[in-house]
């Protein structure tokens, strides 16, 4: 079937632009009956916003499709480009995106006759698409990521890929409908795809090395344009919060689990340790302590304190190494716990009032700028969860820079060869254990500073916070995200934080999915999301064509990489 | 203290440690041959318990037998039935979740384990109670009386012995010997100790070394439903996170008494129980979990062997 087909690839080629065309002229009819179905796709020439995605999809597909007829300096700049694998994805993205868009207007609408038949040609003709793409024969690697291109080119595209990266996040936090927010993400993790097969992300990842300074300050600048997508809602400015504790967290545990390869599952303990610290210093009634000390010094002491306690663990059990750590961390979470209960002035010293711990935190206060106050800013109302949310994000880049800064300093380095080989490291000079315990007490110190910021965003610090799942959770972000890397523990955080928000329906079956995933993610792709190169290579040790492929892409970016930006701060 | 009171903590403390040492015996198994701490052996303890129970249920609940009855017919059916659903869970993960990774950095078992055990608890959880006839599983489920066991204590002179005690202490010793007998009796069992001495000559030698993993796995498991009953006769109820204390409580002791070393969980499990329960006498209650990690934190510093020593313990 397949070898007759690909005797006629010209006539399968046309079929499938054709499709494509035809698939384009569906977003101008309705899809559904029903105004309430999405964002109402009931009209003739008004595509909606969810048909137009559709749209983009199928577009590029009919592009990719026709590629083979370009010529002359389009045709050359084509050559760079996977277009079989890209329209492959794009065709079938596009027809599952069509499919994800029926199935939410019958969950909707209420049964399928709610669908109108622009609904069912699109997804139909999508189908034909990505089926003429699949049957067509395959590209070779795509070589756009080795492409030159001029520096401000690539600039360009990191401030356009931020901004979209801005918009997507803000049109997605405001689905109210479940359905709603599942279809877009369908979309976005579509475009993801796409963008692999193209090769695009190879070519944005070399931009990216290029110009780290632009893309940490673009990152920086749109995380920061955040919240006045908000119109001064303070809900999924919430959410952000939670995720930015987490994530500084999760960098912590980076460093101990995904630079030095420590696994240390006690981990919420020293978040616990920061949180209970800045609370009893705090001006609470409730404060135990209540030293009335400027910010700045309650977050310095709080990270002090949980790099004590990592070094008060870290001393006696980092010298039997390997998996008894494990155990032995978990043992110390639960005894933290147990001891934050017990503080209670009945069964030991009241520091933390037991099992009430420490309500009514009072909001932070810089120089009359009450953070506990709406304030009025660009036309924009920015309420108390967006003001923690600029501090958090102080917090988090002073994590980031910290992180990258040791990650590719001398220590970095010692404690990747530790991961690595700790007898051959040891053999090589490198101080193993003096190296554990500062990655131990550094991870806390980040960790900490977090802390100390949750309690004035909770308003209040209790024991039953830092359960030991709390720990696993942050251990699932590092593997989830991919271990070692930056961006890839932010996804994971933002992934484990805002799935259970917006996904309240599978609330129960959270916890059951969460471990099926960890043992599949182990099975199938320990590296994680965003891998880390070396760290793939340790998982996948007898790929030879990994291995091949891994030094190609480190020596070709390294060539391209600009010497100056490549020795200065990275971030 | 009198000496009633240290006599009625002896006897709860060797209770306790003969449960501690029951599932210990199945980290130590694995983690001698495949040096694998099986994170996820708290839940195969767990799902004994509820083996076991799901028995009961399956044969009508019954709660008037006479105590013959109830004692030869009725909990030899629920140990088998939660010997086998144990078994069979804890072949099953190590046949799709730490078989593949073998050979994997060590990492990757040991996050998989955590997965595993966060997964059979939620199970448990969420899907036991669809069983037709079955309790909530989201609470404590009160487990089945056995007449002949719960209830009655044996008086020696001023002190109260609980059946549930002599049960449990029964159990231990009978799965020791069932242990020995087996490792140094049998063929398999020979096969077992060569592989955690030596995998690749063994494996020269012709053994087949997965055969033994999953034999190691069975062992342990088989050992950990037995204790799940004991729990649950002992304790009086049964629920889906008895197994992470339990678990960590059991490791702490295969660690104390030497991991890799059979006979050191049985030391380990009952030195651990003892100290356990004259610690929560002696001191604050509030501190008794604690206890068992400072001990567990102390071996690893000053004896990083356990009390009678096997593997060396940095093997990693």
């Amino acid at each position: 079937m397949t070898e007759k087909l690909l005797a006629r690839a010209g006539a399968v080629r046309v079929a499938g632009v054709v499709a494509a065309a035809l698939g384009l002229v569906t977003v101008l009819l309705p899809w559904a009956y029903g105004k309430t179905a999405l964002d109402n796709m009931t009209y003739f020439f008004g595509p909606s916003f969810l048909q137009l995605c559709y749209a983009i999809l199928l577009l590029v597909a009919l592009v990719a499709l026709a590629a083979k007829w370009f010529r002359g300096r389009l045709g050359r700049f084509a050559k760079a480009v996977a277009w079989a694998d890209t329209a492959k994805a794009a065709g079938l993205g596009a027809a599952g995106y069509a499919l994800a868009c029926l199935v939410a207007i019958a969950v909707q609408n209420g049964g399928l006759v709610m669908i109108e038949p622009g609904g069912w040609a699109a997804f139909g003709l999508a189908l034909v698409t990505g089926g003429a793409a699949l049957v067509l024969p395959g590209s070779a690697k795509p070589t756009l990521g080795k492409l030159k291109s001029p520096p401000w080119v690539q600039i360009l595209a990191i401030a356009a890929a931020m901004a979209v990266v801005l918009f997507a996040a803000a049109y997605e936090l405001n689905r109210a409908d479940i359905e709603d927010f599942l279809v877009f993400g369908c979309f976005a993790v579509a475009v993801v795809v796409v963008g692999r097969a193209a090769g695009l992300f190879g070519w944005l990842s070399l931009a990216a090395a290029n110009n780290r300074r632009v893309l940490s300050l673009a990152a920086f600048a749109v995380a920061f344009a955040f919240p006045f997508t908000q119109n001064g809602s303070d809900a999924n400015m919430s959410v952000a919060n939670q995720v930015l504790i987490f994530a500084a967290t999760a960098m912590g545990l980076n460093i101990v689990v995904g630079l030095v390869g420590l696994l240390d599952m006690g981990y919420i303990a020293f978040l616990g340790a920061g949180a209970f610290t800045a609370a009893v210093l705090s001006k609470s009634a409730f404060a135990t302590l209540s030293v009335d000390l400027p910010f700045p010094v309650t977050v310095l002491i709080s990270g002090v304190v949980a790099s004590l306690l990592g070094l008060l663990i870290g001393t006696p059990t980092l010298r039997v190494s390997g998996d008894y750590l494990a155990i032995v961390t978990l043992a110390f979470g639960e005894i933290f716990r147990i001891t934050m209960n017990n503080l209670d002035g009945v069964d030991g010293p009241n520091i933390t009032n037991g099992s009430n711990g420490v309500p009514a935190i009072p909001n932070l206060d810089f120089f009359g700028f009450n953070l506990g106050q709406v304030h009025h800013f660009l036309g924009v109302d920015l309420g108390r969860q967006s003001n923690y949310y600029w501090l958090l994000l102080v917090v988090i880049a002073v994590v980031i820079v910290v992180f990258s800064n040791l990650a590719h300093s001398r220590i970095g380095r010692g404690w990747v060869a530790i991961r690595e080989d700790e007898l051959a490291a040891e053999a090589m000079g490198v101080n193993t254990f003096a190296l554990k315990l500062l990655a131990f007490a550094g991870g806390a110190f980040l960790a900490g500073m977090a802390g100390s910021v949750k309690a004035y965003r909770d308003t209040a610090v209790s024991p039953d916070q830092f359960v030991f799942l709390e720990s696993a959770f942050l251990l699932a972000a590092v593997v989830l995200g991919g271990m070692g890397t930056i961006g890839g523990v932010l996804i994971g955080a933002t992934l484990l934080k805002l799935l259970p928000e917006k996904l309240r329906f599978f609330e129960d079956y959270r916890l059951l999915l969460f471990g099926a995933l960890m043992v599949l993610m182990m099975r199938f792709r320990p590296e994680g999301i965003v891998a880390d190169e070396r760290r793939q290579l340790e998982f996948h040790d007898a790929d030879e064509e990994l291995a091949e492929e891994v030094e190609e892409d480190l020596v070709s970016h390294h060539s391209l990489l600009n010497p100056e930006t490549d020795r200065g701060a990275v971030a | 203290m009198n000496v009633t009171l240290f006599f009625e903590q002896l006897v709860n403390g060797l209770s306790l440690g003969s449960l501690y040492a029951l599932i210990a015996v199945g980290y130590t198994v694995v983690y001698g041959i495949i040096q694998l701490i099986n994170f996820a052996h708290g839940e195969i303890f767990m799902v004994g318990a509820f083996g076991a129970y799901t028995v009961w249920m399956v044969v009508g609940s019954p709660t008037a037998l006479s105590w013959p009855m109830a004692l030869f017919v009725l909990l030899p059916a629920m140990i088998l039935g939660g010997v086998v659903l144990s078994v069979g869970t804890a072949l099953a993960t190590e046949r799709f979740a730490y078989r593949p990774l073998r050979g994997a950095p060590r990492l990757a078992p040991l996050i998989s384990a955590i997965g595993i055990s966060v997964f059979l608890q939620e199970f448990v959880r969420l899907f036991y109670r669809k069983l037709p006839g079955a309790p909530d599983s989201k609470r404590a489920i009160p487990f089945p009386r056995i007449e002949g066991i719960t209830g009655h204590s044996l008086q020696v002179g001023a002190v109260a012995i609980k059946l549930s005690s002599v049960f449990t202490v029964v159990a231990l010793a009978v799965c020791t010997a069932f242990l020995w007998y087996y490792i140094n009796k049998t063929k398999t069992g020979r096969a077992m100790v060569a592989t955690s001495q030596d995998p690749d000559t063994a494996r020269l030698m012709g053994i087949d070394v997965d055969a033994v993993i999953m034999r190691a796995f069975a062992v342990g498991a088989g050992l950990a439903a037995v204790a799940g009953v004991a729990h649950g006769l002992y304790i009086g109820n049964i629920d889906f996170k008895m197994g992470f204390m339990a678990g960590l409580k059991a490791f702490t002791a295969a660690v104390l008494g030497g991991i890799g070393n059979i006979n050191g969980a049985v030391v380990g499990g009952l030195v651990l129980g003892i100290v356990e329960s004259f610690a929560a006498q002696l001191g604050n209650s509030a501190w008794k979990d604690v206890w068992a990690f400072v001990i567990l934190i102390l071996v690893l510093v000053f004896r990083p062997q356990g009390i009678l020593g096997a593997k060396v313990a940095d093997r990693a």
